[in-house]
């Protein structure tokens, strides 16, 4: 069942799923294409070997009348001959009887004698000497030889050679089975109705193996295509969300100002003016509003930020900015499923630079995917640390429902999701994996199920080359190599490396 | 009474507030709700700094900080707007305004602001400032 299973390719279960994407459905073209083409195939084939066939059992059949024939009327003449020097019924016995032996007669080859009036004058294996005119075709007295298909009394479907002796009322009779000529064209013929068989499976496993290719191609193309729409749609998503943001910060910083500086007159006037405050609770208050307002101008600042830099272009980046720009983002989903969102003090990487949006995208993914792995409740740890010299390590780790053994080498393929909505589509870690790749990046996923799961990046501190330049799509196939080491990894733990 | 201040910003409420409060720091501010009424005013009466919104009706910031850097390139403008983007900001400090803020701005940085470089305020510790000082006496005495 396992090798079965190996042996069916990769769009006959996913026909429903990506073939709904693209409108085609693979399996269904599949077996279009073999019935197609194996009708055209062996059609032919099996057309000639069935005209080939009629035609070798039909000059068999006429060869073998033929000869029969012959062989009656030598019978015959010699018959005559003999008789002629001496007419008489106990002669024409004895020439019988020497003909019944020459001939090896037995049930199955019956020859015998009978006259004009059709009584026999020999025995016969089939008919009573008495009563056998009766039971005779006709034929036998009215012509002078031929060959026709009866039945015998008993039942048996025989052929009848007939030749009438010259010179004499007597007719020859031989029966033979009707199918002893079967031996003769069946034989060589089933040997190549076997080749038939051989070569009809071949041409048939042949097909089958053409359309799996061409299908499997069409099916790989087709996923491509669909990825690469996704991405796009992915990051058309997040380009309009920075659209909104920014427009969004925009609007409210003018009138933020308004309360900022309507606020700071109150506190001027209070503080500066002579007149006296007429409530002390005044100024604490207003300074309380001053500080709300400074609070929404942080957050304008963070969305302003997260629109900018949606161009790729590699720049000196502040991993604790990005991360802070991101935790904005994702913290009110976090604190409302009750997430603890902790950040270990974070090192300053001096000169480290790298695709800012890239960046963003792979931690907001990241958090994204860490929070939805905890439904409630839990802690969203992140850790940066210097690894080697020229190399950052980031670490996104959460106590969520973790992910088994047979699912870990799946996470980073693109269409994989454990979650069924419409936003699940299975390409957050896909981009996130070929995102961390185009940065000349590693990452590496340890989970055990039901504790939690812990992703590790490793960046290069210097931008490898400018990402994505070339506009294409850097998602990882199924290619991805998954090496397990049971003595350093936790059980149900999967080392997923980039592929060198 | 201090430096004379003009500010520009179609949105009424806040700079007439903030002229207001820029008025009790000892500065003498005035107000004015557009680019044309503001350049007029630099041609009647000369200010020595001009905060400047970017997005405005009819003429927008840069178009005025172009013209008072052509007629008056004494004045020392400072932007202040709350749709600055980091290319707005290139932009205009390319143009010669000497600070960029984004809304919503703290009055003691924009005071700051204000007072560096002119002479009126405490002495700037950055090296960078003694070319402004004499820049500035030097557009005042023509």
């Amino acid at each position: 069942m396992i090798s079965l299973q190996r042996l069916k390719p990769a769009f006959w279960n996913h026909a429903d799923d990506s073939g709904n994407y693209s409108g085609l459905n693979l399996k269904r073209k599949w077996k279009l294409i073999v019935l197609l083409t194996s009708i055209l195939a062996l059609s032919p084939l099996i057309i000639m070997t069935l005209v080939d066939f009629n035609l070798t059992r039909r000059t068999i059949e006429t060869e073998s009348n033929t000869r029969m024939i012959n062989s009656l009327h030598t019978l015959a003449g010699i018959m005559a001959a003999s008789l002629a020097q001496n007419p008489s019924t106990d002669r024409a016995h004895v020439l019988w009887q020497d003909a019944f032996h020459q001939l090896n007669t037995g049930s199955d080859n019956d020859l015998f004698l009978v006259d004009a009036t059709g009584h026999l004058v020999t025995p016969s294996f089939h008919y009573d000497r008495k009563n056998g005119q009766a039971t005779l075709d006709t034929r036998l007295f009215t012509q002078t030889d031929g060959i026709v298909d009866w039945q015998t009394p008993d039942g048996t479907a025989v052929l009848a050679g007939y030749a009438r002796i010259p010179g004499t009322p007597l007719t020859l009779v031989q029966l033979r089975q009707a199918d002893w000529l079967k031996d003769l064209w069946l034989k060589p013929r089933l040997k190549l109705l076997w080749f038939l068989c051989v070569s009809i499976v071949l041409i048939l496993l042949s097909i089958m193996g053409m359309a799996t290719y061409l299908v499997g191609r069409i099916h790989a193309s087709e996923r491509r295509r669909i990825e690469a729409l996704h991405h796009e749609e992915h990051a058309n998503r997040l380009a309009s969300i920075g659209r909104l943001a920014s427009g969004v910060a925009h609007e409210i910083n003018n009138p933020l100002d308004i309360i900022n500086q309507k606020t700071g007159l109150m506190i001027d006037l209070l503080t500066l003016g002579k007149e006296k405050s007429p409530d002390q609770r005044l100024l604490p208050l207003a300074e309380d509003a001053l500080e709300a307002v400074k609070r929404c101008g942080t957050i304008t600042r963070q969305l302003l930020g997260f629109a900018r830099h949606m161009e790729p272009s590699v720049e000196p980046v502040d991993i604790e900015e990005v991360i802070s720009q991101v935790l904005a983002l994702v913290e009110t989903d976090a604190h409302h499923r009750n997430i603890a969102v902790q950040v270990s003090p974070i090192p300053a990487v001096p000169g480290f630079e790298c695709d800012r949006s890239s960046l963003l995208q792979i931690f907001l993914n990241l958090a994204e995917n860490a929070i939805t792995a905890m439904a409630s409740k839990g802690i969203l740890t992140i850790d940066v640390s210097r690894g080697k010299a020229d190399q950052v390590t980031i670490t996104v780790s959460d106590t969520g429902k973790g992910i088994s053994p047979e699912d870990l080498p799946k996470i980073f393929e693109p269409f994989y999701s454990s979650r069924n909505d419409r936003w699940g589509a299975g390409l957050g870690l896909a981009i996130t994996y070929g995102l961390i790749q185009e940065m000349g990046g590693d990452i590496t996923v340890k989970s055990i199920v039901g504790k939690g799961t812990r992703f590790v990046l490793t960046l290069p501190v210097k931008a490898a080359r400018p990402p994505a330049s070339d506009g294409a799509l850097h998602l990882p196939g199924s290619g991805i190599p998954v090496a397990s080491n049971s003595k350093n990894i936790p059980q149900g733990a999967m080392h997923v490396t980039k592929q060198k | 009474m201090g430096l004379k201040i003009l500010l520009v910003d179609d949105e009424q409420e806040f700079i007439e507030t903030l002229s207001e409060r820029l008025q009790m720091r000892d500065l003498d501010s005035h107000a004015v709700f557009d680019g044309k009424t503001a350049l007029a005013q630099v041609q009647s009466h000369p200010p020595q700094v001009m905060i400047i919104d970017l997005k405005m009706p009819g003429m927008d910031g840069i178009q005025v900080l172009k013209q008072v850097k052509q007629t008056h390139p004494c004045i020392r403008v400072i932007i202040l707007t709350g749709h600055g983007s980091e290319q707005d900001r290139k932009i205009c400090m390319d143009l010669g305004a000497s600070a960029y803020f984004q809304k919503p701005v703290d009055i003691d940085e924009l005071n700051a602001a204000i007072r560096q470089r002119s002479g009126n305020g405490p002495p700037n510790p950055s090296g960078t400032d003694d070319f402004n000082h004499s820049f500035d006496t030097g557009c005042r005495r023509t």
